[in-house]
């Protein structure tokens, strides 16, 4: 491969209602928004609970682990960062507290074609920036 | 359905539609506009409602159109974008504007454009340095576009239904060999199965021959009343019901369960409301953006049973000659992803009954359906 220039890999731009999710992950954290009022989780985040409609919500620090309920092996080039890593697995994790919450990540610390549905997976940070880090998840190694 | 006035569909027509053209988006939304009016025998002044859906990068709003084409004094217009399944969208809106005597003839279209921001468009290849919105929870992971969604659809499916890569094939090989009968089809030589499971992933179990085919260009539909239809210049067809559907959360990801789609909860409610039943269907123009949608949709629709799309397609029950043809035009894979307005047409266009070497013989009841994941809707259309 040519010595072209490493472009980074694309940063997640928080608003006012993302900022606590990328703080959170920062302090290696993986937090999720959680109605005061009624116990429902709100991902991805929204200002008002879609249970009871109130806006009592705080970050709720999860245990950060979970389960691959599908994912794929990109090949095509999206974006010239991943030019040198495809194919490379995107997929979704539900959580442990809340299976109905799923989050988008890579399967990090695990060969391609290991990935399966329903592997117990555990979040773990990647640090993209300084001061940017981002949950990802690899096969879980605590006893769950 | 029972609610408002008897509606039919008097026109269609496309524009150009291809991969490569000097046309803007402009110019195809405004030639199939002249088409489908010049196909239905109205006059430009007849008409009292425009409808259109489309993506920011490549709309033409109806106020454009009813300039251009020196149509009448709008009673009802509407610029839809953005989350809904596509181009039956506009159609849906446009037979509601038209059941509830909001107008009496509407237009409704769809143009897309191949330099936009579809995935495998010429604009879909960027590198952003920063990503808001919803999409800040998924750039950063390299999760971009819709072939990598509906890769996560397939293997969901394929996990739950032991639905095998050839069954995806199945769509995409069928389609061929109706894609080889229009003449209008852009690619139109054979498919094998092993051309198929030769040709490279996109994101994986998705393949190239799984995905629709980017072009510019657009299609139109006029619907009025089947009163006004009496002294047109086609035969009627009419709109029997129609539903739309987003399952209980309409994100992508959030979706409850991803081995079905929206169109498992559009279908059953256009049924309710329908005078037919899925048995009564002579040919299906279902969704396929992606061959992973067709399936759901064939099985959303009652046509199989859950889970059973594959094999009912790889059997050969939606050929030329099979229990029910689908997507007789090659669909979208083959025709180009003129997005879900050209799934309308044809079934109008089999209703005419004048299809030729494609045509399915006495057919009478006709679906078509768009949109794949959390997004559809479906309409029923017959002719007496």
């Amino acid at each position: 491969m040519s010595q072209a220039p490493q472009l980074p890999r694309p940063l997640p731009l928080p608003d006012k209602f993302t900022q606590f999710y990328w703080d959170a992950a920062k302090r290696h954290k993986l937090a999720i928004l959680r109605c005061q009022d009624c116990g429902t989780f709100i991902h991805m985040p929204r200002p008002l609970c879609r249970g009871c409609l109130s806006s009592n919500l705080a970050p709720h620090d999860t245990n950060g682990l979970g389960t691959v309920y599908t994912y794929t092996q990109t090949h095509y080039i999206y974006h010239p960062y991943w030019a040198d890593k495809a194919p490379y697995v995107v997929a979704l994790v539900e959580l442990e507290e809340d299976p109905s919450v799923r989050i988008v990540s890579n399967i990090v610390e695990c060969p391609i074609d290991q990935v399966h549905i329903g592997m117990p997976v555990e979040v773990v940070f990647e640090e993209l920036a300084d001061e940017v880090s981002i949950p990802q998840f690899r096969p879980r190694q605590s006893p769950s | 359905m029972s609610t408002g006035r008897k509606l039919a569909v008097v026109g269609v027509g496309y524009s150009p539609v291809s991969r490569k053209t000097d046309l803007t988006v402009h110019e195809t939304a405004y030639l199939a506009c002249k088409t489908a009016i010049e196909d239905s025998g109205l006059k430009p002044a007849e008409i009292d409602g425009v409808a259109q859906y489309g993506f920011p990068f490549e709309m033409v709003t109806t106020w454009e159109v009813s300039e251009t084409l020196g149509i009448g004094e709008l009673q009802w217009y509407t610029d839809l974008s953005g989350t809904g399944p596509a181009g039956i969208t506009g159609v849906i809106a446009a037979a509601a504007a038209v059941a509830s005597g909001s107008c009496d003839a509407c237009v409704v279209y769809r143009t897309v454009s191949r330099a936009g921001g579809h995935s495998g468009g010429e604009g879909s290849r960027t590198a952003p340095k920063a990503v808001g919105g919803d999409m800040q929870f998924s750039a950063p992971y390299g999760n971009f576009a819709a072939p990598q969604w509906f890769g996560m659809y397939m293997r969901r499916y394929m996990h739950v239904y032991g639905a095998t890569e050839e069954h995806f094939g199945a769509v995409a090989v069928t389609q061929r060999e109706w894609a080889a009968l229009n003449e209008r089809a852009i690619f139109r030589d054979p498919m094998t199965m092993e051309d198929y499971l030769a040709c490279r992933y996109i994101s994986e179990p998705l393949r190239l021959f799984d995905c629709d085919l980017p072009v510019t260009g657009a299609g139109a539909v006029i619907i009025t009343t089947a009163e006004r239809a009496k002294d047109l210049r086609h035969r009627p067809v009419y709109i029997d019901s129609w539903a739309f559907g987003t399952g209980p959360r309409p994100d992508w990801f959030q979706w409850p369960d991803m081995a079905n789609m929206g169109s498992h909860h559009a279908a059953p409610k256009m049924w309710q409301r329908s005078q037919f039943k899925p048995e009564d269907v002579d040919t299906a123009q279902v969704y396929d953006g992606f061959t992973i949608i067709t399936l759901q949709w064939l099985e959303a629709l009652g046509f199989c049973k859950f889970g059973e799309a594959g094999p009912f397609v790889a059997e050969g029950n939606t050929r030329l000659g099979g229990k029910l043809p689908t997507n007789t035009n090659g669909g979208m894979l083959n025709i180009g992803r003129v997005h879900g307005i050209s799934h309308v047409i044809e079934a109008v266009e089999q209703l005419r009954g004048n299809l030729g070497p494609r045509q399915v013989a006495n057919a009478r009841v006709a679906v078509a359906a768009n949109g794949g994941g959390p997004t559809a809707g479906c309409m029923t259309f017959y002719r007496e």
